[in-house]
């Protein structure tokens, strides 16, 4: 029985209706048992088949009834699981999109698919199995022994007492081999994976050249973990045997007394009989609930787990886990009035102008002129972020000259690039100080509809399982198929679609066709052009390609977000000399900021990451001198 | 673990083995099902000598002594089941933990050979993390399916002949009713939710990528504003799923309804069988019961072994996967020997002309003369007319795009691939040798795998034989001192599952030791440093080109940081080699390289 239960939704509807069932089917089991009783001793005095008609019918009108009970039992249990599950994983979802992506890829991204997945599916199994198995031990055996009371007391006393004879032995063994089981878990655990583990090292053992002399040792190893599991099985299959054991012993007693009682002739044949048959039902409840509790152990965690997770997200402001994790887009909100297209004030057709002059690689950007004041200009003021070991930012006071339009943040890595760019896109929200656009304080529908005007290019871009074409107009699914081709063609993967036997339709993502990092990286640009938003916020985009990719994917970049304002985050210096405004980053906090002309002027941290680059190493006592 | 060698064996003697082991395995399985059998018919035995004590006892013997044995046959066969039952599930483990291992075995020494093959179904190891699931799945195969079904066939044979001893015409009648609950309901639930199953598989499928789409590209959901959109689309998939699949558990609720209905009128027929038999005299009133009571568990077990084929199809595919494997490693390894042939051939040709002058050279010199390779089945050639010359010592480095062919590079001078065309050599023999050469270099790639053992087995993991002091000084080249002396278990610290207790840099200077240890002359470094942040890059490039000082290095790498210290810089792009110099050559005659150059160095510019 689990607390929880209680505060499901029409559980006690559940309750009413199982408990009717269990008690219908020990009539059902009585009636079948009597029928039989019955039957067999008519035939047994010498009477004919016909005779015998009206007990076999009881016997099989009580099975049947009996049957068609279960079957109702499981409808039931299962309809409420499956209801309760879906509404489960439902609400986990949301919860997801509350917590935000950064709360979430500390959960681990792929652990949560799982759980709202394969886990919640063993949530239904749990609540399936187990709700019913509690309520026909509870309801159901004390019936059955009743009903064999009524029949015969004695026997109903040997069962009445085996029965927590059996109980008691059940859990004894159990935790006999859950002792054991903790005490071996260790080598246990190693020698399950040993296989596992060599497998996906398999290729380092062929570079090292060990990988023939290691397959010896895999089948040696699994062999060793068949002992190990036999032994551990020896123990824990006794508690399966204890009940088996225990509930024959019971039977037999009942039997051997009911013949003795024959003899005596204190009992009668058609009602001994129908003791005899009844006996074994008496232990049918608590037999399954031992076989099915096993089955939907991993279901009641994956429960409490999923439980754990809307928890913490319901509890305003509260546990450490919770601090990035504020709704970052209240899903309550009314937001159906506007759309993102009109809402931004650089059309669609920059793009279209530019794809009629396709970017040439090695081509540096030409310089940039007409530059208009663009809208939302972000500001930070005192802005602090707290993380699970200390603060990731600290007192960001940072103002944009209007006319910046390519801003750069340098920094090594952990100095709080990625969350300065994460509060900007307000998927985290300060936990002191506060993000302003033109000045003003956003309030949280604002919030959203500023990030309905931004785009985001992250380190490795997530491409979805679709089409290239639903890939690129993402943020504004009603783009035409020329504005994606204009997009495509100014990301410059003009000549990937030319490749494309499916042209658009092609699928890429999981189960598509494979990009490279680059090809990534230019889907991620194509679709930050689609729909029109005005400002590209960019995480580290190029580090980890390889040089001559990263040279023309820059020009791309520079070329392709020409008139939008862009953020950049990265450790690669290189960027900086074509931005307006550049902030240095240095533990959490905003060392410097300026044009790159007077960064390299002042001599001071953004000059010595540039000049001192190959001796990184040893660039924190470098810097710290140079603060003092 | 033991990741020590336990000495060469023969390869035949390790497939007679196998064989041997299969047959041990079957023998074992045929027990379990035995004692299956055995459990069952106690169970059946004791309700039926149970009924006959019962009748016997209502006939009112003078003496108690009369029906002292059925008495004591009661006893014997509850306790009896209940033993018999424990020994068969015991049985039926081992001989399935039999099978893993032997099929573990056999997998193994499969795909070993492929694993660092480019362009390989089992090279990244999250591909053949899923196969140990799938030989995982076997266990459920052979213990949820496979042995209830075969004691459901033994307990029909039984009861069945039990019933022709008494009246075959009956028999035969029994034998086509029971046959329905033990081929035909089986039967009827494979085929009949065939199209319904493959329909939630797919949907399930499809809700599976939806919610990956949807909590890895949070982000983009977010900034589409089209969370709602998504939250509803997904609520439906997962209402359609959901009826489809609880669609499927009600169908095979309802085929299980209707066993039992079945069964319940086989115990009728069959207490009505008893009665006529008696009242013919065939057989003693008393055994009417006995007859009655008997069949249930036997029907039961029947039941039970058909409820199991239902639930039997996912298993069933984790076993085609394997098969394709199978068959993959099969292929490769019959296109390896033909290749073997050819290359002894070729070598025989070489050994040749060294007569006329082609002197051998150092034994660790490396060559690639004209090297062309194309992947069987490709139309075009990913490394064209490529020539590389490394004698002891030479540094190189290998740049180029992703796709550019240098990872094909890399698998020939492994020994990996063979040229199709061209000669790769070391000291003049050709590199490749089959599935069964040794190797004579040593890799650092991208993503070593550390094992869950401890630190000292992981450095050891090239040499097991090496000593204490030969790690130590690994471990100190590798720059990792200060890291074991912060660690309170020192080098016996255990590498938690896949190194998650090391950063990135850390996780690359224990392979770095490893490669140190295993002291290879020619060492392929395959972008070690990609994905690491530019200080812990620097630091680990700076340790690594020191403690590898002296020996062949080809380096694969996609910045140009370090390339000070080559001696020779290539460029690769579709195969063939664009650019190649010296970095102070290539800055004088390459304004390519000077603006590579330039993005790596913002301020040498």
């Amino acid at each position: 029985m689990d607390r929880a239960w209680l505060e499901l939704p029409g559980f006690r509807g559940l309750l009413l209706r199982l408990g009717l069932l269990t008690t219908l089917q020990a009539g059902a089991v009585m009636l079948q048992a009597l029928g039989l009783a019955a039957a067999v001793a008519t035939l047994f005095h010498g009477g004919t088949g016909a005779e015998a008609a009206l007990g076999l019918a009881l016997f099989g009108g009580g099975w049947c009834v009996r049957h068609t009970l279960i079957w109702l039992e499981r409808r039931t249990a299962d309809r409420f699981a499956e209801r309760t599950a879906e509404a489960l994983r439902v609400r986990l979802t949301e919860t997801f999109f509350h917590m935000g992506p950064v709360a979430a890829a500390r959960e681990g991204s792929g652990r949560l698919v799982t759980l709202a997945m394969d886990g919640i599916d063993r949530v239904r199994v749990y609540l399936e199995l187990a709700i019913p198995r509690v309520i026909g031990m509870a309801v159901g055996t004390t019936l059955l022994i009743a009903a064999v009371a009524w029949l015969d007391a004695v026997s109903a006393l040997i069962l009445a007492v085996s029965l927590p004879v059996l109980i008691a032995f059940f859990i004894l063994m159990g935790l006999a081999a859950r002792r054991q089981a903790d005490r071996q878990w260790q080598s246990h655990r190693l020698l399950a994976h040993h296989f596992t583990d060599a497998l996906r090292g398999l290729r380092t053992l062929r570079e090292l050249g060990r990988s023939r002399a290691h397959g010896r040792t895999v089948e040696a190893v699994s062999e060793q973990h068949r002992g190990a599991t036999m032994r551990l099985l020896r123990v824990a299959f006794l508690s399966s045997f204890t009940l088996d054991f225990f509930s024959m012993l019971a039977v037999a007693f009942v039997a051997v007394g009911l013949g003795l009682r024959l003899i005596d002739g204190a009992i009668g044949l058609e009602r001994a009989l129908a003791v005899l048959v009844l006996a074994p039902e008496v232990f049918v409840p608590v037999r399954m609930l031992g076989t099915d509790y096993h089955a939907s152990l991993d279901g009641k965690e994956a429960w409490a787990d999923a439980r754990r997770i809307l928890d913490e997200r319901r509890r305003p402001g509260g546990g450490a886990s919770d601090q990035d994790g504020r709704p970052g887009v209240p899903l309550s909100d009314e937001r159906e009035g506007e759309t993102p297209a009109s809402a931004s004030p650089v059309g669609a057709d920059a793009c279209g102008v530019r794809a009629r002059s396709p970017i040439r690689p090695f081509v540096v950007p030409p310089a940039r002129v007409d530059r208009g004041v663009l809208p939302d200009l972000p500001s930070l003021h005192d802005v602090g972020v707290d993380g699970e070991d200390g603060p990731r930012l600290t007192g960001i006071r940072a103002e944009l000259p209007p006319q910046a339009l390519r801003i750069g943040i340098v920094g090594a890595s952990g100095s709080g690039k990625s969350t300065l760019l994460d509060v900007l896109s307000g998927f985290v929200r300060p936990d002191r100080g506060e993000l302003r656009l033109d000045g003003r304080t956003p309030g949280i529908s604002e919030v959203e509809s500023w990030q309905r005007r931004i785009a985001y290019i992250p380190q490795q871009p997530y491409l979805f399982a679709r089409t290239l074409a639903d890939n690129v107009r993402f943020y504004a699914p009603e783009a035409q198929d020329e504005e994606v081709r204009a997009a495509i063609e100014a990301a410059n993967l003009g000549p990937l679609l030319r490749q494309l036997p499916d042209g658009l339709e092609a699928r890429i993502g999981e189960g598509g066709r494979a990009l490279s990092g680059g090809q990534a990286q230019r889907v991620a640009l194509a679709r930050a052009l689609v729909g029109g938003r005005s400002t590209v916020l960019l995480d580290e985009p190029t580090a980890h390609l390889d040089i001559e990719t990263e040279w023309e994917l820059k020009a791309t970049i520079l070329q392709a977000l020409h008139g939008k304002r862009m953020f950049i985050a990265t450790h690669r210096l290189h960027w900086m000399a074509d931005m307006d405004w550049v902030w240095v980053m240095e533990r959490g906090r905003l060392v410097e900021a300026g044009t790159p002309a007077q960064l390299l002027e002042r001599r001071g941290r953004y000059y010595s990451m540039l000049t001192n680059r190959e001796e990184e190493g040893r660039d924190d006592i470098h810097i710290d001198r140079q603060a003092r | 673990m033991t990741f020590t060698s336990t000495g060469r064996r023969g390869s035949g003697r390790a497939a007679s083995q196998t064989r041997a082991a299969r047959r041990g395995s079957t023998a074992k399985l045929a027990l379990a099902a035995l004692l299956g059998l055995g459990a069952l018919l106690c169970a059946a035995a004791l309700l039926y000598t149970s009924g006959h004590l019962i009748s016997s006892s209502a006939l009112r013997p003078e003496n108690v002594l009369m029906v002292y044995v059925p008495i004591v046959l009661v006893r014997t066969f509850g306790f009896g089941k209940a033993v018999m039952q424990y020994l068969e599930r015991l049985a039926g483990h081992s001989a399935a933990l039999r099978v893993l291992s032997s099929l573990r075995g056999r997998l193994y020494r499969l795909v070993e050979p492929l694993a660092a093959r480019p362009r390989s179904r089992v090279r990244t190891g999250d591909m053949l993390g899923l196969m140990a699931e799938d030989i995982e799945r076997v266990q459920q195969l052979l213990l949820r399916f496979a042995l209830p079904a075969l004691i459901a066939a033994a307990a029909y044979t039984v009861g069945i002949a039990a019933i022709g001893r008494l009246d075959p015409g009956f028999a035969v009648f029994m034998a086509c009713y029971a046959g329905y609950l033990l081929l035909g309901a089986p039967a009827l639930a494979l085929l009949g939710g065939r199209e319904r199953r493959r329909r939630a598989r797919q949907a399930r499928r499809r809700a599976y990528t939806e919610l990956t789409d949807a909590v890895f590209g949070m982000q983009d959901w977010m900034l589409s504003g089209r969370t709602r959109e998504w939250l509803a689309r997904f609520a439906e998939q997962r209402r359609h799923a959901a009826a489809l699949e609880g669609g499927l558990r009600r169908r095979a609720w309802r085929m299980h309804w209707l066993s039992q209905c079945l069964s319940g009128v086989a115990i009728i027929l069959l207490s009505l069988w008893a009665g006529g038999l008696a009242q013919q005299g065939a057989i003693g009133p008393t055994w009417i019961a006995a007859i009655a009571l008997a069949g249930m568990p036997l029907l039961e077990a029947l039941i039970r072994s058909g409820d199991a084929t239902a639930r039997v199809t996912d298993d069933a595919a984790a076993l085609r996967r394997l098969r394709d494997t199978e068959l993959e490693g099969e292929r490769l390894a019959a296109d390896d020997a033909r290749s073997a042939a050819e290359a002894a051939a070729a070598d025989a040709a070489l050994a040749g002309h060294e007569v006329d002058g082609h002197a051998a050279g150092h034994p660790c010199e490396l060559r690639l003369e004209r090297v062309c390779y194309r992947y069987p089945g490709e139309t075009g050639d990913t490394l064209r007319d490529l020539e590389l010359h490394a004698p002891p010592g030479k540094r190189i480095a290998v740049l180029g795009r992703s796709g550019a062919g240098k990872s094909t590079l890399l698998s020939l001078l492994q020994g990996e691939l063979a040229p199709t065309a061209g000669r790769a050599l070391l000291g003049g023999h050709p590199l490749w040798a089959g599935a069964d050469s040794q190797a004579h270099c040593a890799v650092l790639g991208q993503q070593p795998h550390l094992f869950d053992t401890t630190l000292a087995a992981n450095i050891r993991i090239g040499r097991p034989e090496a000593d204490d002091a030969a790690v130590m000084r690994a471990v100190r080249l590798a720059g990792l001192e200060p890291l074991v002396e912060s660690l309170p278990m020192g080098l016996r610290t255990r590498v938690l599952e896949g190194g998650r207790r090391f950063s990135g840099g850390e996780r690359q200077r224990i392979a770095l030791a490893r490669v140190i240890l295993l002291d290879r002359p020619i060492v392929l470094l395959d972008e070690p440093a990609v994905g690491l942040d530019p200080r812990t890059e620097q630091a680990l490039l700076r340790t690594l080109l020191q403690a590898l000082e002296g020996r062949t290095l080809i380096w694969v790498t996609h910045h140009l940081t370090g390339m000070e210290a080559m001696d020779e810089i290539v460029f690769i792009d579709e195969g063939a080699i664009t650019l190649r110099g010296t970095h102070r050559q290539l800055l004088q005659s390459s304004a390519h390289y000077r603006r590579l150059y330039r993005l790596d160095r913002p301020a040498a510019g």
